[in-house]
């Protein structure tokens, strides 16, 4: 008796796949809570990208390091002035400028050696892997923040792109354990055989045919590794190695009122309020594309 | 099983080996000698600059050096602090002892919490509570150590008097105090920072929690467990919980760094006399032996850490003590 046919037996019509880009995009407009934090971010952004227009002073002004120094909140300096009698507002909002930037640059370093290693070690396999992985455990063993003291006391007085250069260096042990896992795992797949039965070389197949796999775990590597940066950047700029000074970022601006913390509390508290405010929008974003790409693999 | 427990050790060895080595990296590479600060003080003559060269062994050639520090960090040394003008091992010695009592109170304290607000999500997940509680978690997931040790700082210490506001001891009192008094006193002082730290690492556990928890939910027996007509309190705590917390010993090694890092900077703020109180001293006073010091110990902190937490997984999964 022919019944009818089982839903196995039809191929399905070519439908174009989603692009893994197009998939966590929806994802982000899908959750209420992810677009809220898109938005916020958003602004963060945006404020930092015009700084130089919202900022009321001159973030360096000292305009009377006597009688304006250590004012608390009022209608002429909103988040007060610090003990240079510069206007923290302005600070703040330069800080989100140089905060940011770091955050970005810092990540891109970190992604591009993460993905990078983590490709090489897990497509060669053998030896090579097993010695790449052996120092990647090590290295995943020195905390961060410990290691980059280490390295910032042996370099006192670092520019900018430097601290940028070591905060992404000491950024990218995680993702690079990942991409392996994943290259180890699609090494074989048959795509990836077919590419080498038609002549493609190591270097191709890397680039064309497994890294676009890895879209998701780098997105959300990306999304999480600036959150992580801003954190770290701001902790060692409190602890006095990080961004120079007189530049503004939001670590600098506590550095600058920790002597006095009770009497300058005005001097932590808003330019925190910002950080945290960040940090969690991209932490909302980093688990919206991590729910996309885990529900996925 | 002692196989595994063997090779397991064998891995944190030489993890801890590329640490040394990594280390021994670092000081070199840095621009300057190690002891720059003492040796390139203009009031030191050259005579004695090559004096202290050649005390430090640094006008030997590097692999040479590289033997004795390696063989120096094998017996415990790890060099000569200039801002205490005792050994460095001396020095974060009697650190120490003050870091992992904040770190082991934080660390039970923060389990505690933090398996707790995640059942309270889980058996009401979706509502209000479970929405809110996970508000909460973010927000202090999102928080960087050393400004929620300012905020706790700020607003018991000085807006609401409570706590002591630094140190490990009342200063002048504690040595007048009967025993009592004292542990007392101690216990006094430890509570603000112990609760800054334990704030910061249950937000990172009850959210590892709800998740393990949310991904058993799923699985068979607790399907059977239902149809048997047990109530969901039961489910949740006989079969959910007992699953997920496997995942949790794996918790317990990874956050070790974050713990460390967490204590660093709250021995900062409150001035409690340990290790990342006394690293974080020496970076201003360019200590660079103590800082690195910090950094081994640090480390090996960490893979102790992470390799306990293996050998304690597995031990209480059945499926790996068998083998």
């Amino acid at each position: 008796m022919p019944g009818p046919i089982p839903d196995s037996a039809v191929t399905s019509p070519a439908r174009p796949r989603e692009s893994p880009l197009g998939r966590s995009v929806r994802a982000i407009l899908r959750k209420r809570s992810s677009r809220v934090a898109l938005v916020v971010l958003g602004v963060i952004v945006l404020v930092g990208l015009t700084a130089p227009l919202l900022a009321p002073y001159d973030p360096a002004a000292q305009p009377d390091i006597v009688g304006l120094k250590n004012q608390p909140p009022s209608l002429a300096h909103p988040f007060g002035t610090d003990p240079y009698s510069r206007d923290v507002l302005s600070r703040v909002i330069y800080g989100a400028r140089l905060s940011l930037m770091i955050g970005v640059l810092a990540t891109i370093v970190s992604l591009t050696i993460g993905v990078g290693y983590g490709a090489i070690s897990g497509y060669l396999g053998g030896m090579v892997d097993s010695i790449m992985m052996r120092l990647l455990d090590a290295l995943l063993s020195i905390p961060r923040l410990l290691l980059l003291l280490g390295v910032l006391v042996a370099w006192p007085h670092l520019s900018i792109g430097a601290l940028v250069l070591f905060l992404g260096l000491t950024g990218w042990f995680g993702l690079s354990r990942i991409v392996r896992g994943q290259v180890l795992a699609l090494k074989h797949a048959e795509f990836v055989t077919a590419a080498q039965a038609l002549g493609a070389s190591r270097r191709r197949i890397l680039v064309r045919h497994l890294l676009p796999n890895l879209v998701s775990p780098i997105a959300v590597a990306a999304t999480l590794g600036v959150a992580h940066v801003i954190v770290l950047e701001a902790g060692l700029s409190f602890l006095g190695i990080g961004v120079p000074q007189p530049l503004a970022s939001w670590g600098n601006i506590i550095q600058d009122g920790a002597d006095q913390v009770a009497r300058l509390w005005w001097m932590s508290l808003f330019p925190g309020l910002l950080m945290v405010l960040t940090v969690m929008t991209l932490n909302i974003l980093g688990e919206a594309l991590r729910d996309v790409y885990e529900r996925h693999s | 099983m002692l196989g595994y427990i063997a090779r397991r050790l064998a891995q944190a060895a030489v993890i801890v080996a590329i640490v040394a080595s990594i280390t021994f990296v670092l000081i070199h590479l840095a621009p300057g000698d190690p002891f720059s600060a003492v040796i390139d003080n203009p009031n030191v003559s050259e005579q004695v600059r090559q004096t202290l060269r050649a005390q430090y062994g640094l006008d030997r050639p590097l692999p040479e050096q590289f033997v004795r520090y390696v063989g120096a960090l094998a017996r415990g040394e790890l060099g000569w602090s200039f801002s205490h003008d005792r050994p460095v091992s001396e020095v974060l010695g009697t650190a120490l002892p003050n870091t992992l009592l904040l770190m082991a109170v934080a660390l039970v304290a923060s389990f505690g919490v933090g398996i707790l607000i995640a059942l309270v999500q889980v058996a009401r997940r979706g509502s209000f509570v479970d929405h809110f509680l996970s508000g909460v978690t973010l927000l202090f997931y999102s928080m960087p150590d050393f400004w929620l040790a300012i905020l706790t700082l700020l607003s018991l210490t000085y807006w609401i008097p409570i706590f002591p506001v630094g140190g490990a001891v009342d200063p002048v009192m504690h040595d007048y105090m009967s025993l009592g008094g004292r542990i007392l006193d101690r216990l006094w002082h430890l509570a603000l920072p112990a609760l800054t730290l334990t704030l910061l690492a249950s937000a990172a556990v009850a959210r590892y929690q709800r998740a393990a928890l949310l991904d058993v939910l799923p699985a068979d027996y607790i399907r059977t467990a239902r149809l048997k007509g047990l109530t969901e309190r039961e489910i949740l705590r006989r079969h959910a919980l007992r699953n997920a917390l496997l995942p949790i010993i794996t918790l317990i090694g990874l956050s070790f760094p974050a713990l460390l890092t967490g204590a660093f900077f709250i021995e900062r703020i409150f001035a409690w006399p340990g290790m990342g109180y006394a690293v974080i001293n020496a970076i201003s006073t360019r200590d660079y032996p103590l800082v690195v010091g910090g950094v081994i110990i640090g480390s090996i902190m960490v893979t102790l850490g992470s390799l306990l937490a293996d050998l304690l997984y597995a031990w209480a999964d059945p499926r790996l003590r068998s083998h």
